[in-house]
């Protein structure tokens, strides 16, 4: 077990090193360094405060030295600064990690209440009505697209019926302290957590049924059934319990997806999180911000995934890690 | 239809049907599968048929129009006096013949307008337009069947478009424009799931077939691209800017510069399902008598894996493209409207909702309808993957 993670762990971390590798070369492709934008912005800057500032900023240095350079002041806990908001990264990225994380966590939850049930009853109630329908709204749930979503959502919920706020992150100028914060906050969360729940609704429902269908054919709910138990009990202690492994599994690998959902939802809603922020600074050839944003959310999803495969031999003794 | 001829013939005897009859009756029976087939079907022939549409109804893409923004669904419009003007001086200028004659026609029938007796010949021709917009005379008109005076009654035909899906916020027509996005929206679906199954189905192939550690490193590779998030990698390499980039540099500038760069970065990141799908499969058939038979009888590595490994992998593989397509569509159309995608003026449903989202305000209903689109066709290759994987499943198959 200890073996287990501590190569995943290894594994993980050389995925993180070259992926960064990459993306900050793919970075360094993108138009304009920040010298480029000063000659843009006063004229009057001379070819040589240009070569002295390419050589102050180490742009003139070709690209691994430039890693080298920047990945060790990262090591170091100097993570840079930030070009177009004029403060250390660390500062801007504390608060937009906990913005996602709220909005991550709605979405998440509402999903797991509402889709497992679903698909557990349309697993149990196969090839009825209501399994029909369930899978008809599942499938239209995969392939809802959720900036789409997210739009129709504004124009019916906040354009004309006035209810939710069309994007934004809290009321700004008010203080609010405790529940009535809380309030707020949850009216600025509400469309997006909504618009990025329905996908993930649809995927949860979906492999929910097939587990349960795969759980309810086995041998051990045969067994339990005939030996009398009643249906209700075999179907949430003996089957639900063995269809969990799977579906904690792909809620945990969904996580990658739903962060992508992240960034297209925030953007919609100009909602202060990291997927916003990865977007922005990438998009304005922010350097340091994109960096290091794009890392952790990066590490955030692999982490989750290395969770993912953890919680599977949790669930499921049967699995052994050599 | 065959099952009743085949009860009058002989009852007791059950028709052999060849692997493709039973495939294709299993995904008949997918009520939604075929629907959705339906509707695939048509969309790609309209979509096809786009530029043909848009001759036969006079409407283009592209036409702007600012006095007639933001119509709503179902409305006729017609041009300026200005632009009227401007298309008879254009025939008059360019057609001189026909000019004389429809000219002599007018003075013959005396239903030039007396009131401008001294005018130039020019003249008649714009009194003669005026009097088209009474219907009465321009009924009396088509019925003389004058083939000269068509060009005319085309030309004030062609003021008058009709939007099924309402204008923009340029005045543009949607329906056009969402016919030719589909073009786009489609077609980089498309092309994107065939290009990512061949390179998957490559290196699924090479792996499964070769083992060790060309196997492992891989392997490797796929999983770690499967576990990354992709919008934010895409979105690095969109920002690309292809000039620094050798051979792909004199790409820079054409037309269809944001396209190529969309369909190699979708290309990049969609592989990976099918490597996983075609590595097990090749792991399973590797061990088969008629492999090892094949192997002994002299063949190449290369003629095995394309011979005998792939067809018989075709089955999981169709089901992984067909629902590719959905995912590249969603894909193309989430990178389009961040900005990062299909660049306008080339039509793609997700720049169009970008530009709807920025009128929102001035014209929800502009939302609608490219959204709606992208669901619909979606949706539909999502349930044609569905009956593709019951109707490939030998399990499912009913005999």
């Amino acid at each position: 077990m200890t073996n287990f993670i501590i190569r995943r762990l290894i594994q993980n971390f050389i995925t993180l090193i070259a992926l960064s590798f990459i993306c900050f070369s793919i970075l360094a492709l993108m138009p304009g360094d920040p010298v480029d934008l000063m000659m843009s912005a006063n004229p009057k800057i001379t070819t040589d405060d240009v070569a002295r500032l390419k050589a102050l900023y180490g742009l003139d240095q070709p690209i691994y030295m430039r890693y080298y350079n920047w990945m060790a002041q990262v090591v170091q806990g100097d993570l840079g600064y930030s070009r177009t908001y004029k403060v250390p990264v660390t500062e801007i990225i504390g608060p937009r990690l906990l913005n996602t994380f709220f909005l991550l966590t709605g979405a998440l939850l509402l999903a797991i209440i509402v889709a497992i049930p679903l698909g557990v009853v349309a697993a149990v109630k196969s090839g009825s009505k209501l399994d029909y329908y369930i899978n008809l709204m599942a499938f239209a749930g995969i392939s809802i697209p959720s900036f789409w979503l997210a739009l129709i959502l504004i124009i019916v919920f906040s354009l004309n019926l006035g209810w939710f706020p069309a994007g934004g992150t809290e009321t700004i100028g008010v203080n609010l302290t405790g529940f009535e914060y809380f309030l707020d906050r949850l009216k600025y969360m509400m469309l997006p957590i909504l618009s990025l729940t329905i996908i993930q609704m649809g995927i949860f429902a979906r492999y929910a049924r097939s587990a349960m269908l795969e759980t309810l054919k086995a041998d051990y709910v045969r067994t339990a059934r005939s030996k009398g138990i009643s249906r209700i009990p075999v179907i949430m202690k003996h089957a639900f319990r063995n269809a969990l492994i799977p579906i904690v599994t792909v809620i945990a690998i969904n996580f990658s997806f739903i962060f992508s959902g992240a960034i297209i939802t925030e953007t919609i809603f100009s909602y202060q999180g990291v997927g916003k922020l990865v977007y922005d600074a990438i998009l304005a050839n922010d350097f340091n911000v994109a960096m290091v944003s794009f890392m952790i959310s990066v590490g955030m999803v692999l982490f989750m995934s290395l969770v993912a495969d953890l919680l599977y031999g949790f669930l499921d003794p049967r699995i052994s890690y050599n | 239809m065959s099952k009743d001829k085949n009860k009058n013939s002989n009852e007791d005897i059950e028709v052999s049907k060849t692997l493709f009859q039973l495939m294709r009756e299993q995904f008949m029976e997918h009520t939604a599968a075929k629907y959705s087939l339906l509707i695939i079907v048509f969309l790609m022939v309209a979509a096809l048929c786009a530029p043909l549409i848009s001759k036969v109804t006079g409407i283009s893409p592209d036409a702007q129009n600012i006095f007639n923004r933001y119509a709503s669904p179902m409305t006729t419009n017609t041009l300026s006096e200005d632009e009227e003007e401007s298309r008879v001086e254009e025939f008059i200028d360019s057609y001189p013949e026909e000019v004389r004659k429809i000219i002599a026609q007018i003075k013959s029938d005396d239903l030039a307008m007396s009131t401008l007796e001294d005018s130039t010949d020019d003249d008649l021709i714009f009194d003669f337009m005026a009097t088209l917009k009474d219907p009465v005379s321009k009924q009396s008109w088509i019925t003389k069947d004058n083939f000269s005076i068509n060009y005319l009654l085309d030309i004030k035909e062609s003021l008058t478009t009709f939007h099924l899906l309402g204008t923009d916020e340029l005045g543009r027509d949607v329906a056009m424009r969402l016919l030719f996005g589909a073009r786009i929206s489609i077609g980089v679906g498309l092309l994107v799931s065939f290009a990512s199954a061949i390179i998957g189905l490559l290196i699924g192939a090479c792996a499964g077939y070769f083992g060790g550690i060309l196997d492992s490193m891989l392997m490797r590779i796929t999983d770690s691209l499967l576990s990354l998030p992709q919008l934010p990698l895409m979105i690095v390499f969109a920002a690309v800017d292809l000039g620094k980039i050798p051979y792909l540099n004199h790409f820079v500038g054409s037309e269809n510069e944001s396209v190529i760069k969309l369909i190699t970065i979708l290309c990049l990141f969609s592989w990976m399902t099918v490597a996983r799908l075609v590595r097990s499969s090749v792991l399973v058939l590797k061990e088969q008598e008629f492999i090892l038979a094949a192997k002994n009888l002299g063949a190449s590595s290369y003629k095995i894996i394309m011979t005998h490994m792939v067809p018989n992998a075709l089955g999981t593989l169709l089901v992984a493209v067909t629902i590719n397509v959905g995912s590249a569509i969603l894909s193309e159309a989430a990178l389009s409207f961040l900005g990062l995608g299909i660049q306008p003026p080339i039509p793609s449903w997700g720049n169009m909702l970008l530009n709807a989202k920025e009128v929102i305000y001035e014209s929800p209903a502009l939302t609608f309808f490219p959204g709606l689109l992208i669901f619909i066709v979606v949706i539909s290759f999502n349930f044609i993957g569905d009956g593709l994987q019951n109707s490939v499943n030998p399990k499912s198959i009913k005999r």
